[in-house]
């Protein structure tokens, strides 16, 4: 039997980022949201609501869209992270990206990246009604846009019929 | 705002957990996170000791068998609501996680997780009564089972004991005469409920020959609705349904009034809602779908 705590207060956390490896020592209640942020110096990635709610926090880990704000960077250990940073090559935006420019699908933009994150996560040929894209859409919130230029622009990459 | 400092710890057998649970008053369990690390952030929870499930052996379990199917502690939302063997053995499943929450959070919230944090409005409870399902514990008196109809006792308040671990949970193979459904309202696909049902509605020669329809989001805890479960038997679809919205109403005598929607509003919603899933029951029953 155990009597005292076998836990840690710092933690060791190696991850790929972006194809780059990163390993840091950080405190066991570090958000892996401030950890791509403020340790990693990635700061693309937003912070909303840091409850969960907003999704501007949006990251891919091991494939999986998760929320970064509500989940600790001990918990990323070993994980390969994406984040917005690597979505364009040199400054060439992918089609969704680029989309979104056209479509005026962004006004501030606080919200992009966690929208960005979200679609990059998954198969396009999942969605292939509107309502879908709409539901698809429903954990990122946007304060500007109305989404309606948001769902433009995912329709027109994915090739979407919209009614 | 950020958590509160703890300690970390993540054990690889379910031994290691419940001695790490021991050690002090305040640890917990941390599955998905998605309710505990938001309650975290808030300082609304401060343990002082977090010990993650994720990595112990054999928490990633998830069987299907001729019996139901067996999801272990650490099966994400996702993972279930992605295969389609779960889906064929017990199909509320697939359809009630697609109201938990949104993609992100199911990718890494548990079902466990979800039952064990007892939101009275969640669905996965619910359904888990609905289903009659039986849970798996584990704590320092050793291991027992309870139904999911015994668990849930009030707002975020189940029988979990000190330092108990749920290690999985059960959900029968719905039965060849059964159709399980949910249905609710939230102000936003992925919100929690304002109002729901759970419902597995048994026919026999198109009437309704048993049913167990649960309420959440109405009272703290998600509740049998025993006038309506009477109401209901011999329902046939051309049938008049204000008996069983009457009955659905008197169920939700507890409804509760808050921000979102008055105790009267739920109690509407509760009888509207009861009888649009016992019609889409019967309705599928028909098409073969769950016969
Ligand atoms: C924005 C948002 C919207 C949401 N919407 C919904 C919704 O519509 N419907 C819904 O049902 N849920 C919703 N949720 C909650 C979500 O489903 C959570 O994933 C779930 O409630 C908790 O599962 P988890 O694995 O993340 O548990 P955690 O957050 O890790 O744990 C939650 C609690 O349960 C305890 N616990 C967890 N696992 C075990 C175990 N195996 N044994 C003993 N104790 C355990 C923890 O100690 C903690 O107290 C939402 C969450 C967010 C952030
Ligand atoms: S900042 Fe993570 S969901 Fe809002
Ligand atoms: S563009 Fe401002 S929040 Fe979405």
């Amino acid at each position: 039997m155990m009597d005292t705590s076998p836990g840690s207060r710092e933690v060791d956390v190696a991850a790929t980022i972006n194809g780059m490896q990163v390993t840091h020592r950080v405190p066991a209640r570090l958000l892996l949201s401030d950890f791509i942020r403020d340790v990693v110096g990635l700061t693309g990635t937003h912070v909303g609501c840091e409850h969960g709610y907003c999704g501007a926090c949006t990251v891919i880990v091991d494939g999986d869209a998760i929320r970064s704000c509500s989940t600790l960077a001990v918990q990323a250990d070993g994980s390969t992270i994406r984040t917005v940073e690597d979505l364009a090559t040199d400054g060439d935006l992918t089609p969704m990206q680029q989309a979104f420019h056209e479509n005026h699908a962004m006004q501030c933009g606080f919200c992009t990246a966690g929208f960005l994150m979200t679609l990059e996560s998954v198969d396009p040929d999942d969605y292939r009604e509107p309502e879908q894209v709409v539901d698809l859409l429903s954990g990122n919130l946007c304060r500007c846009t109305g989404y309606q230029n948001i769902v433009n622009a995912v329709c027109s990459v994915w090739e979407v019929e919209r009614s | 705002m950020k958590p509160a400092p703890f300690d970390y710890y993540r054990p690889a057998t379910v031994e290691d957990a419940l001695a790490a649970l021991g050690t002090s008053e305040t640890a917990k369990v941390l599955a998905g996170g998605q309710s505990l690390i938001p309650a975290m952030n808030f300082r609304l929870s401060q343990p002082d000791l977090l010990v993650d499930i994720g990595g112990v052996e054999g928490f990633d379990r998830l069987d299907v068998g001729p019996s139901g199917v067996m999801i272990g502690a650490s099966v994400t939302q996702s993972r279930v609501m992605a295969s389609d063997e779960v889906a064929e053995a017990v199909p509320g499943l697939r359809q009630a996680l697609h109201h938990v929450a949104h993609l992100q959070i199911r990718n890494r919230g548990t079902v466990c997780g979800s039952i064990a944090h007892a939101d009275p409005a969640a669905e996965l409870p619910a359904l888990a009564i609905a289903c009659g399902a039986t849970l798996f514990l584990q704590g320092p008196a050793g291991e027992r089972t309870v139904d999911a109809g015994d668990f849930f006792l009030g707002p975020f308040w189940t029988d979990l004991g000190e330092g108990e671990i749920i290690t999985g949970v059960h959900f029968p193979s719905e039965p060849a005469d059964t159709v399980t459904l949910m249905d609710e309202l939230a102000w936003r696909s992925g919100d929690f409920a304002i109002t729901g049902v759970a419902a597995a509605v048994a026919t026999r020669d198109g009437c309704v020959s048993g049913a167990r329809l649960v309420s959440f989001g109405v009272s703290g805890v998600p509740s049998r609705m025993a006038a309506a479960e009477q109401a209901v038997l011999g329902f046939a679809p051309g049938d008049d349904s204000s008996a069983l919205y009457g009955a659905a109403y008197e169920d939700g005598g507890d409804a509760v009034d808050d921000i979102h929607a008055t105790a009267e509003y739920r109690r509407e919603a509760l009888g509207a809602l009861a009888v649009r899933s016992v019609r889409a029951a019967l309705a599928s029953n028909g098409n073969g779908t769950g016969v």
